[in-house]
């Protein structure tokens, strides 16, 4: 029976779903001070979602059996392979929550909960075939992700950022829905696989309309130039492990979103979308890397990075054949564990008094009184900087290696001089670190679970990494692989 | 007309850099124009004063009302949506059968539990 076989496929969305209920009543009923206890719940559920979606990454599911609900929801390799990051990347903010709030004595039982929301909404992003779907995933998301920007109350520039992401983000629901409909209008199927048979021979200005108005909308989810003013300011506001959960988890499911729609919605019009995938992955590795030159913040300047990384994620769609698709989640990966790696490092810069340090003057001379926190922190820019043998050298070579052979080589080589001036500020970083006068700013001490965290990420980033370039590019491609194949 | 054709392919680009100009734009002067209307602007007290019919206003327009208004408003449309998404699937049950009543119950119930949520939090109590 075909709801059977449905209500299978989306059995990871079903558990979030419903222990996220559940644990919704027990943070009303045992209040704030279960709040630990339901953070490592949820990370339970996390895993076993993870355990659930595994073996269709493996396996490489693709085609008919992974349609679920008449066409509205897939859940492929390509999904689950996001979606695989995705919950990785939520643990990781779980994680990293308590030791941060509860110095604000703003631990709330709420977290845990909202970020398991927002993961539902995210998994039902990265599976969604129909433009329906995709809002309700979307919108879930970041209703979730609103509340959490302004989680720490008292802090006012916590509550501007909630309000900013929320205006903003409401005004790019609006333009993406407007898109939407027009697609619905010109094409009559709010499916993707009909939509592209409909579009099918000469392009007509309303769809191309559509299409600019929904890559406009997923734009400003991915924090793509000309659509990112927002991503600074709600990065530095957001209490730091929102932060890293922002720059992580929503960020893969976007992409994986914008991904599917360009190639599966838009297929048959590649050219028409290419030229705006084209100009927003230049303008924001330029814009990325020339906006953070003057940063001060370390949180504002690892928002232009992830600005800059987008850039040369867009360059692996830019290039819309199988290989830029695998491009993209091979960079992806290693783009998730750099942002967890970086953020974790500056939640462990921390005074004697246990305040946050967010300066990067603060950080002079860092090698001398915290070596190893220094250290791993120095491997990340590199890595982030793309200076081989580091794992973040990788993930570009995939992706230009992609643009070069679908003949993007302008695109590529663009991409790369660009590339040299990110490596500037990455550098700049390592620069005060290691060879400015000592400040002694950074004291305090950091629990285990953060020195996990950092340890993990910086030997995933350090040459060992490339041990791992063998299983990852079979399951990334297989992954592109399912994208590409047609129902 | 071949021309024409050739510039026709870079439309999109064309469209997307308009769509992008505008709402740049509209983001950097939105908050300017309102921070002129709240903040540093400084209007003078004839220009403040309120005007009613041509009477003297009895009290300030600017009085703060109490922030509960909204949230019992916000809790109102979630329940009136809830119950207006009731009656398209009343009418249609007999084509959806019963994976359509099972699928609304679960609705209803994780609408209870948010509900129960709200209750518990206080959100519900006046004082």
């Amino acid at each position: 029976m075909e709801l059977t076989s449905s209500l299978g496929l989306i059995a990871p969305e079903i558990l979030l779903s419903v222990a996220g209920l559940f644990l919704l009543l027990v943070a009303a009923w045992a209040g704030d001070r279960a709040s630990s206890a339901i953070s490592i719940a949820a990370c339970v559920v996390l895993g076993a979602a993870f355990f659930l979606v595994a073996p269709s990454v493996c396996a490489g599911a693709a085609g008919l059996e992974t349609v679920a609900f008449g066409g509205q929801f897939r859940a492929d390799a390509f999904a689950g392979f996001a979606k695989l990051m995705i919950y990785a990347a939520a643990g990781a903010a779980l994680v990293v929550a308590p030791a941060f709030f509860t110095r604000y004595a703003a631990m709330r039982a709420e977290y845990p909960v909202l970020v398991l929301f927002g993961t539902l909404g995210m998994s039902i992003m990265v599976s969604a075939t129909d433009l329906l779907t995709l809002y309700i995933g979307l919108e879930m998301q970041s209703l979730a992700a609103y509340v959490l920007a302004a989680f720490l109350r008292p802090d006012q520039r916590s509550a501007e950022a909630g309000l900013k992401y929320f205006v903003l983000g409401a005004l790019a629901s609006g333009i993406l829905l407007f898109g939407a409909s027009l697609l619905y209008g010109f094409t009559g199927t709010t499916q993707f696989e009909l939509m592209r048979v409909a579009m099918a021979g000469p392009i007509s200005t309303g769809t191309l309309f559509g299409i600019v108005f929904v890559l406009a909308g997923l734009a400003f989810k991915i924090s793509a130039v000309p659509f990112h003013m927002w991503t600074p300011d709600v990065y530095e506001g957001a209490p730091t492990p929102v932060t890293q959960f922002f720059a992580t988890a929503p960020k893969v499911a976007a992409i994986a979103l914008t991904a599917r729609v360009a190639l599966d919605a838009f297929g048959t019009h590649a050219d028409a979308w290419r030229q705006v995938v084209i100009f927003a992955a230049l303008a924001s590795i330029v814009v990325g890397a020339l906006g953070a030159i003057g940063q001060t913040n370390i949180k504002r300047l690892l928002a232009y990075s992830s600005i800059n990384n987008v850039g040369f994620i867009l360059i692996g769609l830019a290039a819309a054949t199988p290989q830029g698709a695998s491009a993209m989640l091979v960079y992806l990966v290693i783009y998730v564990a750099m942002s967890v790696g970086s953020f974790v490092a500056v939640l462990m810069l921390r005074d004697e008094d246990g305040a946050p340090v967010e300066r990067l003057a603060d950080l002079a001379g860092l090698s001398r009184t915290k070596p190893a926190l220094a250290f791993c922190l120095a491997a990340m820019m590199f890595s982030l900087a793309g200076i081989p043998p580091l794992f973040g050298f990788w993930g570009k070579f995939v992706v230009f290696q992609a643009a070069v052979q679908a003949d993007l080589v302008a695109l590529a080589a663009i991409g790369i001089a660009a590339s040299v001036i990110g490596a500037f500020y990455y550098i700049k970083v390592v620069k005060v670190m290691y060879f400015d006068e000592a400040v002694n700013v950074v004291r305090d001490r950091s629990d285990w679970a953060h020195w996990a965290l950092l340890i993990i990420s910086t030997a995933l980033m350090s040459p060992l990494g490339y041990l791992l370039t063998g299983p990852l590019s079979v399951l990334a491609d297989r992954a592109a692989a399912s994208l590409f194949f047609l129902v | 007309m071949v021309a024409t054709e050739y510039l026709l392919g870079y439309l999109p680009i064309l469209i997307f850099l308009g769509v992008a100009l505008a709402l740049s734009a509209l983001f950097v002067f939105l908050p300017i124009g309102v921070s002129r209307i709240t903040g540093s602007h400084r209007p003078d007290t004839a220009k403040l004063s309120e005007y009613e019919s041509g009477f003297p206003a009895f009290e300030s327009p600017r009085s703060q009302f109490d922030v509960r208004f909204y949230l019992v408003a916000i809790l109102f449309i979630i329940f009136d949506l809830e119950a207006a998404f009731l009656f398209p699937w009343a009418v249609s049950l007999e084509f959806t059968g019963w994976p359509g009543w099972i699928t609304m119950m679960v609705f209803l119930a994780e609408l209870a539990i948010g509900f129960a949520y709200a209750w518990k939090k206080g959100a519900l109590e006046w004082e």
